[in-house]
C-alpha cells in the first residue's frame, strides 16, 4: 500500500489524456484524497502532443512530484518530446500501447530499468468495448483503477455527469472501456502491490481549482471591481473568470485592444477609485512596462499578475520558467520601487493575491504577483480556505480637514498622502506621469524630485519587515539552507523533509515578497548558513544575482539554477545538499590541519 | 435666450499658468472648453479629463476637473477605465495628433466600436511642437520639417474620414477661428450619449507654416451649416471630410440621428441583471467546491 | 471676426447696447489672457501694454453697459458671448513670446482696425434709427482707440528693423 503516487500520461492530444487526468483528480478529490495535477503540451493548438501529471495522497501535497511511479505511453513518440518534464526511474510502472509494436523489453527510455514494464493493447480494447479508438482514456482509468485503487466508481461517477446529454449509449461505451481496463488490471497483477491506501476522509469538503481562477476569485474577494486585459498565455483565463463573475459584484471587465490599453484600462479605474487589477504572461509584461511607471508616479494602487513563461518573446508559451523576476522589479525606467510577490501554490496564491491588494491599496502602488504556468495551470484540491482571517484594506482617503486644503501627494512623514477620486467634492487634483510637487503641478525642480523621489521609497519601508511574508522551516541555526521560491518552492519543501529524514541539517526559506529585498531578513536568515543553494527555474540565475546584489551572501550559498520547462526533482536537491555537506566536512577537517 | 448657469467658464479655469507659447490655438481649445463646461454645468469635481503627452496634453491641468496627464499616446485606454469603472462622471479626452493617430492611434477604433460615452478632442497642428517640430501624422505630404529635411514622402492621416468609418456617432471639427462655435461644438459633443471625436485645427505659432495660422485657416474655412449639410448624413460627412487638409470644413459633420447604446450603459444593465444571484464576496471560494 | 445669429436689420437699441458691452468684454479677456500669456513668458513690455489695453476696453465697456443701465434698467439680456467672436478682440495667433511692444501695440492696432470694419460693415444694414446712430459713434471711437495706439507707438523709439527672433534662444525640447 502506498501514501502517495504521481502519475505521468502522454499522448496526442486526440487521445484525450489530459481529459483522463482530470476525471482522476476529480474523481481522487471525490474519495477524500490530496490531488495536484499539472498539464503540458506542445505548441499546436490541437492534435500536439500532450501530457498531464497527477500526483495523488492521503497527506497533503507540496509539489506535483518528482520522478513518476506511473508512467502511461499512448504512444512513444509523444511521451519522449516530455523529456525531464516526466521522468522515468527504477521505481517507475511504465504501461504503454502495445499497438506501438515495440517489446516490453525494447521500450526506448535510455539508462533506465524500469520496475516493470506492461504493454497493454488500450486502442484495441476501446474499439472492442466502445466502438471508437477515442474510448482510449477510459480504458486507461480502468487500468488505474484496477491496479492503484484511485478512481474505482467515482471516475465513471464523474464520466457519466460529463456525458449525460449526449444520451444513454455513450455513458453504456464508456462503461464498457472502463471495466475493460479494471479487468484487464486483475488479470495481470503488478510484481509489487502499488494500492493506495484509503484516504480516511471520504466525503471531506474539498477544493479544487487551479492558479488562474485562485488568484481572480481572490482578486473579487479583496474587492476588486475593475479588470482589463489582453488575452495571453498562460494568464487569460483570469479574465475569463473575470467576464463571469465581475458583473455580479457591481464590477467591470475589458478585454482591450491591446496589453497596455489593457492595463492603462485598469490605471483608469484606479484613478477613479476602484480596485483594479490587469493580468499577463511575459510579452504583455513587456509591453506593460511604461504604464507600470505612471502607476508608480501618479502613485496609484494596481495589481498585474505576471504569468510566467519560457522567454524571452514568445518563448515558450506553455512551459513554466521563473525568468520575469528581473522585469517586474526592474522594468520601467525611472527610480522606482515596485513590490513583487510570489504565490507557491494554488491554495497560497488566494492568500498572495489577497495581500497585493492590501499592499497596493496601503502603499499606492502597482504590485506583481509573480505566478508561473505551472501554478496557474495546476489543479490542486485544498481544504476550504477560512477567508474570515483575512483583512481587507483600503486606500487612505482624504478627511474633511484634508479636504480643506487638499494637496495629492502632500509629503507627509510615513509617504502615505490621501488619496481622492473624481466625484469627491474638494478633491480634484491633477495626477500626471511627470514630476510633481504637492498639490500635483507639474515641476522640473531638482529638488521637488529629490524629495518625491524620497516619499515614494520612504513609503515601503515597514513592508521590509513584514517577516510573515517568508516561511523560513527546518532548524533555525542549520548550516545548511535552501532558498526557493513560486513552485519551485513546493519541490524544495519536500526535499527538505527528506534531507532531514536523511539526518542532514538544514533550513529553507520560501520568500512571498521577492521584492524590495528584506535585507534584514535574509541577513538573518543566512548568519548560521555556511553552505546552502537558491533553486530556480532561471537559466541566468535572477534570483542569486537580485538577492547578490543587495547582500553579502554566504561564501558557500551556490545556485542551482536551469531553464524552464526543466522541472527540479526533490531528491536531486537532497543530493546536492549531500555533496554540500561533504564538502563543509572537508572545509573543516582542512582547517584542523595544523598550518606548518 | 441666455441659460441660467450655476457654473460660470472662470470656474472651470485652475489656477496654473498654461506653458504654450503666446498665440498658440490650444489657448482658445482651453477657453472653448471652459465656455462647455459651462453651458453643461456639471461640478468640476464630477469630471474627469485625461490627456496623453504632448503641449496640447498639458490641457486638464488649466482646467479645474480631476485631471490625469498620463502617458504618451494612451488617454483613450486610461479614460475608458475611468468612465467604466464610474460611468456618472464625465469624461474628456485630449491629445495632439501624434498622441492620438500616431503613437496612440490604434486605440480610437475601439473605443468608437464600443461606443464609450466619452468626448475626444484633438488638437490638431501637423507637427510635433514639445520635441521641436517633427513631421507628425497629419502633416501634409511634402512638408519639410527637422525629420523629413527634403519633405515629407507620406501621406498625412485624414482624423475626420478615419473617424467617420471607424462608425463614430458623433464627428466635428473647430478651430481658433472661431471660439464661439468652437464651444458649442465642444458642448453639443459633450452632450452626445456616446463616443464623440472633436478634430480642432489649432495652429502652432512657433512650428506651422504661414498658412496654418489664423489667417491662413480663415482663407480656406468654411461653415458646414452655411454648407446645408444635414449631419445625419453620414455619407455626405465622408465626401466632405476628403476635403481635410485642403479645405477646413467647421461644424458638425456627422450626428448619428438614433445614438446606439452605449458600452458604459450596458455596463450597468448587466450588472443589474447579474448582481441578484451573487455569491457574497465573502464566500466566492464556494465556487470551487467540489462534491 | 464672425457674428451669429445676429440681425442687424431687426437690431434694437437695447440689444445694440448689450452686444457693444459684449463686445468690449471680449476685447478685455483676450487682453488680459495676452497679458497673462506675456507674464508667464518672461515679456513683460508687452504684458504691461496688454493690460494697459486691457483697461480701456473695461473702461469703455462699463460706460456702454451704464448707458444700457439708464435706458432700458433690468430689462433682460437677449444677445449672448456664443453670437460673436473676434470683433474687438485680437485673434488668437497675434500673441508672440518675446514680442516686443512695437509688435504688440501693432496687433492692437490691427484689432481696432478690425472692430471699425465691423461697425461700417452693419451700418448699411441697421434700420433703427437709435442703433444706427449708436454704431457711428462706436467705430467713431474705434478711430480713437486707434489713435490711442497710434500715439502709445510713438512714444517708441524708432523701428530698428530687427525681429525679435533674431535674439531669443530657440525654443526648449520637452
Amino acid at each position: 500500500m502506498r501514501k502517495d503516487l504521481v502519475f505521468g500520461m502522454a499522448g496526442s492530444g486526440g487521445d484525450g489524456i489530459v481529459s483522463a487526468g482530470d476525471s482522476l483528480l476529480q474523481a481522487a478529490s471525490a474519495e477524500g484524497y490530496h490531488g495536484v495535477m499539472t498539464k503540458s503540451f506542445g505548441s499546436q493548438i490541437r492534435g500536439g502532443e500532450s501530457s498531464c501529471r497527477v500526483r495523488i495522497s492521503t497527506e497533503p501535497i507540496p509539489n506535483p512530484g518528482g520522478n513518476l511511479d506511473v508512467a502511461v505511453a499512448l504512444n512513444w513518440e509523444d511521451f519522449l518530446k516530455f523529456g525531464a518534464e516526466l521522468p522515468v526511474s527504477g521505481n517507475t510502472v511504465v504501461i504503454y500501447e502495445a499497438a506501438t509494436g515495440i517489446a516490453e523489453n525494447q521500450i526506448p527510455l535510455v539508462g533506465v530499468t524500469p520496475l516493470q514494464v506492461i504493454a497493454v493493447p488500450i486502442a484495441a480494447m476501446a474499439k472492442e468495448t466502445a466502438g471508437t479508438e477515442r474510448a482510449k482514456n477510459t480504458v486507461v482509468l480502468g487500468l488505474i483503477a484496477g491496479w492503484f485503487g484511485i478512481g474505482g466508481q467515482a471516475v465513471m461517477v464523474g464520466i457519466k455527469k460529463k456525458l449525460a446529454k449526449k444520451g444513454e449509449e455513450l455513458v453504456a461505451a464508456n462503461q464498457r472501456a472502463f471495466d475493460a481496463g479494471v479487468a484487464f488490471a486483475k488479470e495481470h497483477p503488478l510484481k509489487s502491490d502499488m494500492t493506495v491506501m484509503p484516504s480516511g476522509n471520504k466525503g471531506a469538503v474539498k477544493l479544487l481549482t487551479d492558479g488562474n481562477d485562485m488568484a481572480a476569485a481572490a482578486a473579487l474577494f479583496a474587492g476588486c471591481q475593475f479588470f482589463g486585459g489582453y488575452p495571453i498565455t498562460p494568464s487569460t483565463e483570469i479574465m475569463q473568470f473575470f467576464t463571469n463573475h465581475v458583473w455580479k459584484y457591481g464590477g467591470a471587465v475589458l478585454q482591450a485592444e491591446d496589453e497596455i490599453a489593457g492595463i492603462g484600462a485598469a490605471v483608469g479605474a484606479s484613478f477613479a477609485g476602484k480596485k483594479a487589477m490587469t493580468a499577463t504572461s511575459g510579452p504583455g509584461l513587456s509591453l506593460k512596462s511604461e504604464m507600470m511607471g505612471l502607476a508608480s508616479i501618479a502613485e496609484l494602487p494596481l495589481v498585474i499578475v505576471d504569468v510566467q513563461r519560457g522567454g524571452p518573446s514568445t518563448g515558450l508559451p506553455t512551459k513554466t520558467e521563473q525568468s520575469d523576476l528581473f522585469a517586474a522589479a526592474f522594468s520601467a525606467h525611472g527610480d522606482v520601487i515596485r513590490p513583487v510577490l510570489a504565490p507557491t501554490s494554488v491554495a497560497d496564491t488566494f492568500r498572495v493575491v489577497v495581500e497585493a491588494f492590501n499592499i497596493a491599496e496601503r502603499y499606492q502602488t502597482p504590485v506583481i504577483v509573480l505566478s508561473d504556468q505551472e501554478i496557474s495551470q495546476r489543479k490542486e484540491t485544498m481544504d476550504p480556505i477560512d477567508t474570515t482571517q483575512f483583512k481587507i484594506e483600503e486606500r487612505l482617503r482624504p478627511t474633511a480637514a484634508d479636504l480643506q486644503d487638499y494637496k495629492r501627494f502632500r509629503i507627509t512623514e510615513n509617504g502615505i498622502s490621501p488619496i481622492s477620486h473624481p466625484g469627491m467634492p474638494g478633491g480634484a487634483y491633477l495626477a500626471a506621469g511627470i514630476e510633481h510637487n504637492e498639490t500635483g503641478a507639474p515641476t522640473n525642480s531638482g529638488s521637488v524630485h529629490q524629495r518625491m523621489n524620497d516619499k515614494r521609497t520612504r513609503k515601503f519601508d515597514p513592508l521590509l519587515n513584514r517577516q510573515d511574508l517568508f516561511e523560513i522551516t527546518g532548524n533555525p541555526d542549520a548550516p545548511l539552507a535552501l532558498v526557493a521560491w513560486g513552485s519551485v518552492a513546493g519541490v524544495c519543501r519536500e526535499a527538505l523533509q527528506m534531507a532531514q529524514a536523511e539526518g542532514l541539517n538544514v533550513k529553507l526559506m520560501v520568500p512571498y515578497l521577492l521584492y524590495p529585498v528584506a535585507e534584514a531578513t535574509y541577513n538573518r536568515f543566512f548568519a548560521s548558513v555556511q553552505k546552502g543553494l537558491v533553486v530556480e527555474q532561471s537559466h541566468l540565475a535572477q534570483t542569486f544575482k537580485v538577492l547578490r546584489m543587495h547582500l553579502d551572501l554566504p561564501k558557500g550559498l551556490k545556485s542551482l539554477a536551469r531553464s524552464g520547462a526543466n522541472p527540479f526533482l526533490p531528491g536531486e536537491i537532497v543530493e546536492a545538499l549531500h555533496h554540500l555537506l561533504a564538502e563543509l566536512q572537508r572545509s573543516h577537517e582542512g582547517k584542523l590541519q595544523p598550518q606548518e | 435666450m441666455s441659460a441660467i448657469c450655476e457654473y460660470q467658464a472662470k470656474d472651470y479655469k485652475s489656477d496654473l499658468k498654461p506653458i504654450w507659447c503666446p498665440g498658440c490655438g490650444d489657448y482658445s481649445v482651453v477657453q472653448g472648453i471652459y465656455r462647455a463646461l459651462a453651458a453643461i454645468g456639471r461640478p468640476p469635481h464630477e469630471i474627469a479629463f485625461i490627456s496623453g503627452i504632448g503641449c496640447s496634453s498639458r490641457i486638464p491641468g488649466y482646467t479645474t476637473a480631476y485631471g490625469f496627464n498620463t502617458v504618451h499616446g494612451r488617454a483613450l485606454p486610461i479614460a475608458q477605465g475611468i468612465k467604466l469603472a464610474n460611468p456618472d462622471l464625465l469624461v474628456l479626452a485630449a491629445g495632439g495628433d501624434g498622441d492620438g493617430f500616431s503613437i496612440g492611434g490604434g486605440h480610437i477604433a475601439h473605443l468608437i466600436r464600443r461606443n464609450i460615452d466619452i468626448t475626444y478632442i484633438v488638437m490638431d497642428n501637423q507637427i510635433y511642437g514639445l520635441t521641436k517640430g517633427q513631421l507628425s501624422p497629419t502633416s501634409q505630404k511634402g512638408r519639410i520639417t527637422v525629420t523629413s529635411q527634403h519633405g515629407s514622402l507620406e501621406e498625412p492621416v485624414n482624423p475626420l474620414l478615419y473617424t467617420l468609418a471607424y462608425g463614430a456617432g458623433f464627428v466635428a471639427q473647430a478651430s481658433p477661428t472661431d471660439l464661439a462655435s468652437m464651444a458649442s461644438i465642444i458642448e453639443e459633443a459633450i452632450r452626445y450619449p456616446g463616443f464623440a471625436f472633436v478634430n480642432i485645427q489649432s495652429p502652432c505659432v512657433t512650428y506651422g507654416e504661414e498658412a496654418q495660422q489664423i489667417k491662413g485657416l480663415k482663407a480656406i474655412s468654411e461653415n458646414l451649416s452655411t454648407l446645408g449639410h444635414n449631419p445625419a448624413d453620414r455619407l455626405a460627412a465622408m465626401d466632405l471630410a476628403q476635403q481635410y487638409g485642403r479645405k477646413l470644413h467647421l461644424g458638425v459633420f456627422y450626428r448619428n440621428p438614433e445614438p446606439a447604446p452605449t458600452y458604459d450603459g450596458l455596463i450597468r444593465e448587466r450588472q443589474a441583471a447579474l448582481s441578484k444571484g451573487a455569491i457574497p464576496r465573502e464566500r466566492i471560494l464556494d465556487l470551487f467546491i467540489k462534491k | 471676426m464672425t457674428t451669429r445669429g445676429i440681425d442687424f436689420k431687426a437690431l434694437s437699441l437695447k440689444d445694440a447696447l448689450d452686444l457693444a458691452v459684449l463686445i468690449e468684454q471680449e476685447a478685455k479677456d483676450r487682453y488680459e489672457e495676452f497679458a497673462a500669456q506675456m507674464d508667464q513668458h518672461r515679456t513683460p513690455e508687452a504684458a504691461k501694454f496688454f493690460r494697459f489695453m486691457a483697461l480701456n476696453e473695461a473702461k469703455h465697456g462699463e460706460e456702454l453697459a451704464a448707458r444700457r443701465a439708464t435706458l432700458f434698467g433690468a430689462a433682460p439680456v437677449a444677445v449672448t458671448p456664443a453670437m460673436i467672436f473676434d470683433i474687438e478682440a485680437p485673434d488668437y495667433d497675434a500673441a508672440r513670446a518675446f514680442m516686443s511692444p512695437r509688435k504688440a501695440m501693432e496687433a492692437a492696432l490691427a484689432s481696432e482696425v478690425k472692430a471699425h470694419a465691423f461697425f461700417m460693415a452693419a451700418l448699411p444694414s441697421i434700420q433703427d434709427q437709435g442703433v444706427k446712430l449708436l454704431f457711428q459713434e462706436l467705430s467713431g471711437e474705434e478711430v480713437q482707440h486707434q489713435d490711442l495706439v497710434k500715439a502709445e507707438l510713438a512714444k517708441l523709439p524708432p523701428d530698428s528693423g530687427l525681429s525679435d527672433e533674431d535674439f531669443v534662444d530657440e525654443p526648449a525640447a520637452q
